[in-house]
C-alpha cells in the first residue's frame, strides 16, 4: 500500500452483524477527510470477520483490514485496545474514529491514553473553520453545543450514531479488503455471556401515542397524571426518561432511549423531560412530538414540533379540562375514518 | 478491600441557563446552584453496599475542583464513605478528561486500591472519559455502564486487598447486559439505576463536618504543564432540528390551542 491512511475507521459489529453505525462512520469519516476517500482504512477486529470485511468494502467503497482475531468472540475493550495500540502506535494517523455506542464508549478513551492520543467523544457535529476542525458536542443536557478543537497528532473520536447518514448512491467500485492476523490473549476482562433486554410488555414500541414522563413530572404521585393523558388518545401508552425508571415510577421496559426501548409513534408528547441524546435517540423516529417544559432552553424544545413553556403538573390537569369540555360541548361523532381498526 | 469514588461537583442542570452573546457564542450564565454528579452518587451508594456486603471495606471519595468541590466531599462522607480527598485546583473551567484521569491515578498509584468507581459521565461536559482512562493510565481492567457488581465472597479479612474476579453487568444498546468477569484490582465507570442513592444521614454529615479532608494542591502535579491535546474554543446553541412551533397566551389558550392542533391532525380519539 503506497497512499497514506491516516484516517481511521473502527468498525461496529455484533454478533456477526455489522451495527448500523459503521456506515454513519464511513460518511463521517468521508466528510473529515475531505473526499479524499484513500486516505480511509476502516478497521474490523474480531472473530470469523472475512464476510463483514467484504460487505463494508462493497457498501462504503472505501478500503477494509480485516483483523481476524481467533478466539475474539464477543467484544472486549481490552482485547480491542492491545490489538488497534499495536497497529496504530507510530502509525501516524490523523484520526481514529469509533461509534459513540456502548463499544466505542468503553475502549476509545482508553485507546487514546494508550496511544498518547487525544479523545473527543460524542461527535454530533463537524466543522471547517478557518483551517480549524471544530468537532461538535453536545455539553450540558443538549442545552448547548462546545467547539472542541484538537491538537493532538493523532485524535480518537466517538461519533454519536444516526447523525451522520452515508450517502444514498452506491460507489461503483468497492474498496480493497487486506487481511492480517492478530493474536488473541485472554486479558483480565472475560466476557461470559449477553443477557437479552427485558421484553416490551407495555407495548410502547406498538402505540401510536406515546405519553412519555420525565424527572419534571417531579414525583410518583403524579404518574397517574400521565396516565389521564395518554387515555386522551386511542392505542396510547406510557413510557418515560431513564431517570423516571431509576426512581421506580415505571418499569424499565417503559424506558425509552439508547438503553432502553426505540419508539415511533404518530404523536410524542414529553412531558417534563430535559431531551438529553440517550433519550431523544429512542423517539426521533416520531411522527409529532409536543414537548412540556417550564425551561426554555430545554434541548427537547429542538426536537419538537409544537413548544409549550409550562409546569406540566398544571398543565396537563388544564389540558384534560379543556379536552373534556370541548367533548361535552360537540361530541365528536365515532365515524368509521376516525376510528382505529383493530384498537 | 479498598475502594476510591471519584465524584465530581457539578452545576445542578436545574439551575443552568444559557446566554447567547452577540457573536453567537454560548455561554453559560452564573451558577448558583452545584451538587454531586447524579452519576457518582450511585458510585457511591455501590461503595456502601459493598462494603456493607463484606462487612467491612475502607470507602475513600476524591474530587477533583476548586474550593467548592470540597460540598462534593462532605455529601460522600455524609452518605457513608470514610475519608474525602479534595485534589484542589484553582482552575475553576473546563478540565480535559485525561488530565483529570492523570491526576487521579497520580493519587491512587501504589496505595492499594481493590475498586477504583466513577460515573458513567458528568452531567455537565458529557465526555464518559475520566473511567477508562484512569484504568488506562494505572493499567487496569475496567468497564463502564455498571449496571450490577457481585463481588466473590468477603471474608473475615474483609480489608485485605482482593486478588479474585468481580462479576459484572454493563448495560449496552436497548438494555441488553454483558455478563463481565474482572480481575481486581479494576476501575468501574457506574449506570444509573444500579442502586437508589441514600440521602446523607445526620450523623455521618457530622462527622464529615468535623472531618479534615485530604486535600493535595494538584497544582504540583502537573496543572498547566500537561500538553493540551484538545481544546474547548466556546459553545453555541443547539440546532433545530423540528419546527418547534412555540404556543403563546395563558395556559389554557395554550391547552386550547393544543387540542385544536392535534385534533387538526386527527391525533386525538
Ligand atoms: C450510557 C447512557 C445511557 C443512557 N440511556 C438513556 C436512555 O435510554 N433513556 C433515557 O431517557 N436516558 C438515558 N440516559 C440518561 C440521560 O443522559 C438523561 O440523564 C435522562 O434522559 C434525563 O432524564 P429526564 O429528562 O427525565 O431528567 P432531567 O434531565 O433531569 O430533566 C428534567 C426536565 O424537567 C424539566 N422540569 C422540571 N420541573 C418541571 C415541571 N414542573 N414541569 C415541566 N418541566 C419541568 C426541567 O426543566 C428539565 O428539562 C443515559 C445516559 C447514559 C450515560
Ligand atoms: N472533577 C472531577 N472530580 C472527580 N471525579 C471526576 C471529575 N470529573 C470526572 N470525574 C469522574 O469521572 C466520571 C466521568 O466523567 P467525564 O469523563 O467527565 O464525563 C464522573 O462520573 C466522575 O466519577
Amino acid at each position: 500500500m503506497n497512499e497514506k491512511k491516516n484516517t481511521v475507521v473502527i468498525a461496529a459489529h455484533a454478533d456477526g452483524h455489522i451495527l448500523p453505525e459503521t456506515w454513519d462512520l464511513a460518511a463521517f469519516a468521508q466528510q473529515l477527510a475531505g473526499g479524499r476517500t484513500e486516505a480511509i482504512e476502516i478497521y474490523v477486529v474480531g472473530e470469523n470477520i472475512g464476510p463483514m470485511a467484504e460487505e463494508i468494502a462493497e457498501q462504503t467503497g472505501l478500503d477494509v483490514r480485516a483483523v481476524s482475531c481467533a478466539g475474539l468472540r464477543y467484544f472486549s475493550s481490552e482485547v480491542y485496545c492491545r490489538v488497534m495500540g499495536q497497529m496504530l502506535s507510530n502509525k501516524g494517523v490523523l484520526y481514529i474514529i469509533a461509534a459513540h455506542n456502548s463499544q466505542g464508549q468503553e475502549y476509545a478513551p482508553a485507546l487514546a491514553v494508550m496511544l498518547n492520543a487525544g479523545c473527543i467523544s460524542g461527535v454530533n457535529g463537524l466543522r471547517f473553520d478557518d483551517g480549524a476542525v471544530l468537532f461538535q458536542r453536545d455539553v450540558h443536557g443538549g442545552k448547548a453545543r462546545a467547539n472542541m478543537i484538537s491538537h493532538a497528532e493523532t485524535t480518537v473520536l466517538t461519533v454519536q450514531p444516526g447523525v451522520f447518514r452515508p450517502d444514498a448512491a452506491r460507489r461503483a467500485a468497492p474498496g480493497r479488503v487486506s487481511r492480517q492476523e492478530a493474536e488473541y490473549t485472554p486479558g483480565r476482562t472475560r466476557v461470559s455471556g449477553i443477557q437479552k433486554a427485558r421484553a416490551d410488555a407495555a407495548g410502547i414500541a406498538e402505540a401510536k401515542v406515546v405519553v412519555a414522563a420525565g424527572r419534571g413530572i417531579g414525583e410518583e404521585e403524579n404518574m397517574p397524571l400521565m396516565e389521564s393523558l395518554a387515555e386522551m388518545f386511542p392505542r396510547s401508552a406510557v413510557a418515560g426518561t431513564r431517570i423516571v425508571c431509576d426512581r421506580g415510577w415505571l418499569p424499565y421496559s417503559r424506558q425509552v432511549g439508547v438503553t432502553g426501548a426505540t419508539v415511533a409513534p404518530a404523536l410524542y408528547i414529553a412531558c417534563g423531560i430535559s431531551g438529553a441524546s440517550q433519550h431523544v435517540m429512542g423517539m426521533r423516529g416520531a411522527k409529532f412530538v409536543v414537548a412540556i417544559n417550564t425551561d426554555p432552553q430545554a434541548a427537547m424544545f429542538n426536537e419538537s414540533d409544537v413548544c409549550i413553556v409550562e409546569d406540566v403538573t398544571t398543565f396537563v390537569p388544564l389540558l384534560l379540562d379543556v379536552f373534556r369540555q370541548q367533548q361535552n360541548d360537540n361530541p365528536v361523532p365515532t365515524a368509521p375514518d376516525n376510528e382505529e381498526s383493530g384498537g | 478491600m479498598k475502594i476510591l469514588v471519584c465524584a465530581k461537583d457539578v452545576p445542578d442542570p436545574d439551575h443552568v441557563v444559557v446566554r447567547v452573546r452577540e457573536d453567537d457564542r454560548a455561554v453559560i450564565g452564573e451558577v448558583s446552584e452545584y451538587r454531586m454528579n447524579r452519576f457518582d452518587a450511585f458510585a457511591v451508594e455501590e461503595a456502601l453496599r459493598i462494603r456493607e456486603a463484606l462487612g467491612n471495606a475502607a470507602i475513600d471519595v476524591l474530587t477533583i475542583g476548586p474550593s467548592r468541590a470540597k460540598d462534593v466531599l462532605l455529601r460522600g462522607v455524609g452518605m457513608g464513605a470514610d475519608r474525602g480527598i479534595h485534589l484542589e485546583t484553582q482552575m475553576d473551567g473546563y478540565l480535559r478528561p485525561r488530565t483529570k484521569a492523570a491526576w487521579i491515578a497520580t493519587y491512587a498509584r501504589g496505595k492499594g486500591y481493590d475498586l477504583i468507581l466513577t460515573g458513567a459521565m458528568s452531567e455537565d461536559m458529557m465526555n464518559g472519559q475520566v473511567g477508562p482512562m484512569v484504568a488506562a493510565f494505572l493499567d487496569l481492567p475496567w468497564a463502564t455502564q455498571v449496571i450490577r457488581t457481585r463481588l466473590p465472597r468477603g471474608g473475615k479479612n474483609a480489608l485485605e486487598p482482593v486478588s479474585a474476579d468481580i462479576c459484572v453487568e454493563r448495560e449496552i444498546e436497548g438494555g441488553s447486559r454483558e455478563i463481565l468477569e474482572i480481575a481486581l484490582p479494576a476501575v468501574l465507570a457506574v449506570q444509573t439505576g444500579i442502586n437508589e442513592p441514600r440521602y446523607p444521614s445526620l450523623s455521618n454529615l457530622l462527622r464529615a463536618n468535623k472531618q479534615e479532608m485530604e486535600t493535595v494542591a494538584v497544582v504540583l502535579a502537573g496543572e498547566g504543564n500537561e500538553k493540551a491535546m484538545e481544546e474547548m474554543a466556546g459553545m453555541e446553541m443547539p440546532r433545530k432540528m423540528r419546527a418547534g412551533r412555540h404556543l403563546e397566551g395563558s395556559p389554557s389558550e395554550k391547552a386550547g390551542q393544543l387540542i385544536a392542533i392535534l385534533q387538526d391532525k386527527a391525533l386525538l380519539s
